[in-house]
């Protein structure tokens, strides 16, 4: 497994409301358990112990965050401050009412796990019955709708997450 | 007002078209259609209102069409000055075949004493930093003089008993779209504001409206902010609605 994919599952299982989660592949097994679990989080790699830096390479072993069980709890938390770290944000550039789909019966025009390019429209934004087809930016993966449909949104909010590696 | 220059230039005329906004939202995706060219129909068989809503159109009697526009002078924050110079240009070419008066209401039907005669959509494809195309929907009831699912609603041949040559009336209604929408170009949204303002449905008129919650009270159009709420005076005290939260009584 490696460092990314470790950071993919801790925060996967942050979202779900799961309090522990164990998994095993090969010789390789990986234990979480989260704050409602026990108070503080326990982060545990196996097997017996070993450190996860022993699984990565070289370059990859110096970076910080799930080092080692001792520091888990403060990793756990920076985790999820910094959800959207490396994703890019598709923003609302005005005030309005956000919808999903181009109509009420027609599909939405993104979902999770989209690929969205640069000049695609990716939402309707209604401001006194002015109708905004939202252009993306960026490019990407969806990997969050961030708001509701239907629900108000301000200027700047942001409406999608969008992970640049797709 | 001289005789329009763009728009209407490139004209797609269709016998029918089940949403000429549809059609030209469509044509912006696929090419780029030079500005002002114009989707027009007179039998729109499946017309849109607001997200929902539909607009009732006897064939070959009303004019239903849809002008592409690339005010790429305006931001996105600005899009209501688009909404402003439409209105005004819809409203005063009506004015001139009516001898009834023609107000706007907040914040962009047309109406003829209560009730409407003529129905704008505006849909905009934006970025961050400005309006990339906007196709600008009209539809305008001329000759059917019975409306069955909207009572509220009028007609030009209704209010005047008189009988409309849709090709001419369109054409006047491309010079007074081309009129407004270069005032707007030029960048007089100040003046704008005040002829907007001026022909606006109960502006500085004490008028009955209720609230999302269902209160009504009595309140006082005082104008309209950068985004496009309405201000009213209640109480002597300004507030301002979004378009969802207010709605006039009488």
């Amino acid at each position: 497994m490696t460092f990314k994919e470790i950071q993919d599952l801790i925060k996967l299982v942050n979202k779900s409301g799961l309090t522990e989660f164990k998994m095993k592949d090969g010789d390789f097994t990986v234990s979480i358990r989260t704050k409602s679990f026990s108070e503080a989080p326990i982060i545990q790699t196996g097997p017996a112990m070993m450190p996860v830096q022993n699984h990565l390479p070289p370059a990859q072993a110096a970076a910080p965050p799930v080092a080692a069980p001792v520091t888990a709890p403060a990793a756990a938390k920076e985790e999820a401050k910094d959800d959207n770290a490396g994703y890019l944000e598709i923003k609302s550039p005005i005030v309005g009412t956000f919808y999903r789909s181009p109509s009420p019966d027609k599909e939405p025009f993104l979902k999770v796990g989209d690929m969205v390019n640069a000049g695609d429209t990716v939402c309707i934004v209604e401001a006194m019955k002015l109708f905004n087809e939202i252009e993306s930016e960026v490019s990407g993966k969806v990997v969050k709708v961030v708001i509701d449909d239907a629900s108000p949104c301000e200027y700047d909010q942001v409406l999608f997450l969008v992970d640049p590696k797709g | 007002m001289d005789n329009p220059i763009f728009i209407g230039k490139v004209l797609h005329d269709f016998d029918q078209l089940s949403s000429t906004n549809e059609y030209a939202t469509e044509l912006l995706s696929k090419s780029n259609p030079a500005e002002g060219t114009v989707i027009s129909t007179y039998n729109q068989q499946a017309g849109r209102g607001q997200i929902g809503s539909s607009w009732e159109s006897a064939p070959n009697r009303n004019i239903s069409l849809s002008v592409i526009l690339y005010p790429n002078f305006l931001q996105p924050t600005q899009q209501f000055e688009l909404n402003k110079a439409i209105s005004l240009a819809v409203r005063s070419f009506l004015a001139k075949n009516l001898s009834a008066e023609v107000f706007i209401k907040w914040p962009n039907d047309i109406y003829v004493q209560d009730k409407k005669i003529a129905g704008i959509l505006i849909q905009n494809s934006i970025t961050s930093n400005n309006i990339k195309s906007s196709v600008v929907g009209i539809g305008i009831n001329v000759n059917q003089k019975f409306f069955e699912t909207a009572p509220n609603a009028t007609s030009l041949s209704a209010q005047t008993n008189n009988f409309f040559d849709l090709n001419t009336l369109r054409l006047e209604l491309f010079a007074a779209l081309e009129y407004y929408y270069l005032k707007l170009k030029s960048g007089s949204f100040s003046n704008l504001n005040t002829i907007y303002l001026e022909r606006l449905l109960n502006y500085n008129n004490e008028a009955l409206y209720e609230d999302v919650q269902g209160e009504r009270f009595l309140g006082t159009i005082v104008g309209v902010d950068d985004l496009g709420k309405i201000l009213i005076v209640i109480n002597g005290e300004k507030r301002s609605f979004n378009i969802k939260e207010i709605q006039l009584i009488q």
